[in-house]
């Protein structure tokens, strides 16, 4: 009530003012009225009567002023004119003022927009119930070291049935899916579900209902989205029917669409609470659970640890070393993004110093035109916080602006980071400027503001005025150590912008070196056709691959259409399976360091199509089928890894893929770069597709191509649709899905360059600055020195001199900054070492030339002074 | 210090802290402008205590504020514009509980200076 009171009060006497100071003066004149009243009733003449009550209460005027001072307002409203005064001052120093705004524009703008990513990755809750509580578990190795993020079914049922910390565990597994709807089949993302899934997540189903266990296999949960794309709303959704891998299934709930776990998941197929997998070592599920109430991760890792225990007494082989983990899902989630995203605050952090350095620069150099102001109000009574209040104040303004600006620039420059983040971002749908980031760019402006401004006012409250009014700057008779503390400043500033470029650069190089990388195939003119054809038992199987070859061979017909083939683990693709192999007449293998490839099932004309070279041997055949002798081709590295010098062709190779049968070797191939460019090559088993038809129903089909690869995307889709329309098929070409797998180097790189080029601005306008003052400042000296008939070009290289001493040496201090903090980006670094020479010395030639070029400008005007005005001038 | 004014002047000045308690007690009576308070005090008190017009007109601002007082602009008995104050609900509760606190210290700085003396 009061506070209300006081607030409204004050506001309205504020806006009415004048109202107020009458309705004050009314009241005073009123009360000494009436005081003189009561004198005259006492007998005291008119004059009398005045002069006593003048004389027992005082001057009228200094009451009015004591009255009217009362209240929070009047405070308020000396602020506000004192930040009008230093709004007017900075309206009349019009460049100060805009170079100011600019530099803690970009500088604030960069830090808000890179905060409103990490805020909402990293900072912000997960946006699902309980958040703080959902774990996943992992599976880890004691003796290597080596975590993997999925656990085996009967590990994830133990702990599932044993651990009481955890309130509910799910198991789920699955990924990019053909589902065949009623007349069509679509890609989609599809994962396998168990009923616990629900009470992990505490879901609510905006229609319909979750699934139990009974249900497993019959049914499924769709999102809001797959509902009303395919069915038109989500009551339509409710009872219609899905197949997955000719399984039918009946839609019973339909998801809001807040709810995206696994991200971009479209259908929760359910699977039961049983696991179907009973291996000990096939890594085949994931596991999300909930802990209790009021149990922390700490002791729920603690059970964890124990039940890992037992199984390794219980289960000697399968789980020796073997060890459970129970992490955070938030940390699970982002844990990837995390470096880059905190390179990138690092980064933006690193140009705000820069901005600060270059605001308190600035604000020296006029603090300096302004000695004699603040000596003369030193002279007259100021007290030091009356002299450090206007520069305060005004960098506060500006800071303030700078701000403002920076928010405006944050809109578009997350919009632009969001379309730029490669596909793994986590949580990349949920990135938005919000109340923290508004908060977090408010206090970021004010402190700012008193980092760059404490100097500066510092220096101003020091000022003695007897040796500044004495002293003249302009006849550049300036103070020595005031030079050196602005050069320093600029070498800072330089110092700061070289580690940027460093940074930069070393990205590029990288990004450079993985896009000039041979990947063992051909990417260009190579089309890609991912396929997933329905199958649930041998027999579909089977007839999977039989389509799958007859497509082939009707694909091949095309026109424009040179070689085709197929393959389950094409590089930088979705699928894949890897694992140990034993070898017969191979090299000795060591006990515990079985070798390990990755396996991959390709049709006849696979390696043809990819321009993988036959090294020996020769390639699948339509004679190798399902009943003939089981055969395999092997990469150069697989060969040399387990038959060394040997001729492996002839040799004997078996696999867990799927069955155990022995394969003969029949051919040696190139390596190829499996995951994405930066990754090494590696050993790789190949296994024809009709022998191995469990994983040849999810293919791509890879086409080699005499013309532009999309533009055969209706021919091929007809061709396959006539063979059977339920494929469920998506396209896209071998250079966009190499381009994909280095998205994120792609975008470290762009982004870092652009804060580097930012840098390199602000470093600019530092040098000009300075190097613009100290010209100024000796246009008495250089007129002096052309009346002595110096040459212009010797007062231009002075002054240009200057400028490189300055380049030179914050070149030098960056550099030493560089070694310290180079081992922070060595992880993201391929092919390129962290001391690169040639990003080195690109960023100090790249440096060098800003400072010249910032430099020339008042180089050129310093060969312009006229001896006679400069010894006139003043 | 020669200053024989201030031996013979008595102190008028009000107690600190009480200033609010008295104007609040002396509107309890009736709504009343400020001029009217300084000089009911003053004569109450028998002259012991003298309000200057600053402190009290500041001081009523302060209670109008805090929702003790409401102000109104009404004309006095000589027809002269005045702006009249009148107790709240919330200011008698404060001056209640201000003149308890005030009775209680009081005896307690009386039966001080009884055992004192």
């Amino acid at each position: 009530m009061s506070l209300w009171r006081q607030l409204t009060y004050g506001l309205r006497s504020l806006a009415h003012r004048t109202k107020r100071d009458r309705d004050v003066a009314d009241e005073v004149e009123q009360y000494f009225e009436e005081a003189a009243a009561a004198w005259m009733a006492r007998g005291l003449s008119v004059e009398e009567a005045r002069r006593v009550a003048r004389l027992e209460a005082g001057n009228m005027t200094v009451v009015k002023e004591r009255v009217n001072s009362y209240g929070w307002e009047n405070a308020a409203r000396s602020f506000v004119g004192d930040l009008r005064f230093a709004a007017r001052q900075l309206l009349k120093h019009p460049v100060f003022t805009a170079t100011t705004t600019l530099t803690l524009a970009l500088g604030i703008g960069a830090n808000t927009a890179i905060f409103t990513v990490v805020q909402s990755i990293l900072l912000a809750p997960l946006p699902y119930q309980n958040a703080d509580r959902l774990a996943v578990l992992d599976t880890h190795w004691t003796n290597s070291g080596h975590t993997t993020p999925r656990v085996t079914g009967p590990d994830a049922v133990d702990v599932r049935d044993q651990a009481r910390s955890m309130e509910a565990v799910s198991l789920y597994a699955g990924g990019d899916l053909g589902v065949q709807l009623r007349d069509h089949s679509v890609y989609t993302e599809l994962i396998f579900v168990d009923a616990n899934f629900g009470r992990v997540f505490s879901l609510q189903p905006i229609a319909g209902r979750l699934f139990t266990d009974a249900d497993a296999h019959h049914a499924a949960l769709v999102s809001e989205q797959f509902a009303r794309d395919n069915f038109g709303s989500t009551q339509a959704a409710l009872g219609q029917m899905l197949h997955v891998e000719n399984e039918p299934l009946e839609i019973t709930g339909v998801l809001p669409s807040t709810f995206d776990f696994p991200a971009k998941t479209q259908v929760w197929e359910a699977s039961p609470l049983r696991p179907e997998s009973e291996s000990r070592t096939a890594f085949n599920y994931r596991a999300v659970g909930r802990l209790r109430p009021g149990v922390s991760f700490r002791s729920a890792q603690t059970e964890l640890d124990g039940i890992s225990r037992r199984l390794e007494t219980a289960y000697p082989d399968a789980n020796r070393n073997k060890r459970i983990l129970a992490l955070p899902l938030q940390q699970a989630l982002t844990g990837d993004a995390r470096p880059t995203l905190l390179l990138l605050w690092a980064t933006v952090g690193l140009i705000l110093l820069i901005a600060c350095v270059n605001v308190t620069h600035l604000q020296l150099v006029r603090s300096m035109e302004r000695r004699r102001e603040i000596a003369i109000r030193k002279a007259l009574g100021s007290s030091r916080w009356q002299v450090m209040q206007p520069v305060i104040l005004e960098i506060l303004l500006v800071s303030l602006i700078g701000g403002m600006a920076g928010v405006l620039l944050a809109f578009p420059a997350v919009r632009v980071l969001v379309a730029m983040a490669p596909r793994e971002l986590p949580r990349a749908d949920e990135i938005h400027l919000n109340g923290w980031v508004l908060a977090f760019t408010l206090g970021l402006a004010v402190l700012t503001a008193l980092v760059s401004s404490m100097l500066p006012a510092l220096r101003a409250a020091k000022v003695d005025p007897a040796e500044a009014l004495k002293h003249d700057a302009s006849r550049g008779m300036s103070r020595h150590g005031a030079v050196r503390f602005r050069d320093g400043l600029v070498i800072a500033e330089v110092a700061a912008t070289f580690v940027l470029a460093m940074g930069a650069g070393l990205l590029l190089h990288t990004m450079m070196t993985l896009r000039s990388r041979d990947m063992g195939y051909r990417t260009r003119q190579l089309l890609v056709v991912d396929a997933d054809a329905p199958a649930h038992s041998e027999q579909d199987a089977h007839r999977a691959v039989q389509q799958f070859n007859e497509v082939f061979a009707q694909l091949a017909a095309v026109p424009g259409v040179e070689h085709v083939g197929g393959i389950m683990g094409l590089p930088t693709g979705n699928y894949g399976s890897n694992g140990y192999y034993k070898t017969r007449g191979g090299l000795p293998v060591d006990l515990g360091h079985e070798a390990s490839s990755i396996f991959n099932v390709a049709s006849p004309g696979y390696f043809q199509a990819m321009g993988i070279p036959i090294k020996r041997g020769r390639d699948f055949s339509a004679q190798d089928t399902y009943e003939s002798p089981f055969v395999a081709v092997i990469s150069k590295s697989l060969a040399k890894q387990s038959f060394g010098n040997d001729d492996p062709v002839g040799k004997q190779i078996q696999c867990g893929l799927d069955s155990d049968k022995w394969m003969t070797v029949v051919g040696v191939v190139g390596d190829v770069r499996q995951e994405s460019p930066a990754e090494q090559p590696g050993p790789a088993l190949y296994m024809p597709m009709t022998q191995h038809p469990f994983y040849a129903n999810q293919i791509h089909i890879v086409l080699r191509t005499g013309v532009k690869p999309l533009s055969l995307m209706n021919a091929v889709q007809e061709k396959i649709a006539e063979i059977n329309p339920l494929i469920a098929l998506r396209f896209t070409t071998m250079g966009a899905m190499v381009n994909k797998s280095i998205a994120a180097e792609r975008f470290r790189a762009a982004l870092i360059s652009s804060f580097a080029g930012v840098g390199l601005l602000l470093a600019m306008l530092g040098v000009y600055g300075t190097v613009a003052y100290s010209v100024a400042q000796r246009t008495f000296e250089i007129g002096i020195r052309m009346a002595f008939g110096a040459e212009k070009s010797v007062i231009l290289r002075t002054v240009l001199e200057h400028a490189a001493k300055l380049a030179c040496c914050g070149i030098a201090a960056g550099l030493m900054l560089s070694l310290i903090l180079a081992r922070l980006v060595r992880g993201m670094l391929v092919g390129v070492r962290p001391m690169d020479p040639l990003s080195l010395g690109a960023a100090a030639l790249l440096l060098l030339l800003t400072a010249l070029a910032a430099a020339f400008a008042p180089g050129w005007k310093a060969t312009h002074v006229d001896p006679r005005v400069a010894l006139r001038a003043e | 210090m020669l200053a024989s004014s201030a031996m013979t002047d008595l102190n008028t000045d009000v107690i600190q802290g009480t200033l609010d308690m008295l104007i609040l007690k002396t509107l309890s009576l009736e709504p009343m402008h400020g001029f009217g308070i300084a000089r009911r005090v003053e004569q109450i008190s028998r002259g012991v205590f003298k309000m200057n017009p600053g402190s009290l007109l500041t001081a009523l601002q302060r209670l109008e504020r805090a929702g003790w007082l409401d102000a109104e602009w009404r004309q006095t008995e000589n027809s002269r514009r005045a702006k009249f104050y009148t107790l709240t609900r919330t200011g008698k509760k404060q001056l209640e509980s201000e003149t308890s606190d005030w009775t209680r210290r009081a005896s307690a700085i009386a039966r001080l200076l009884k055992a004192e003396g």
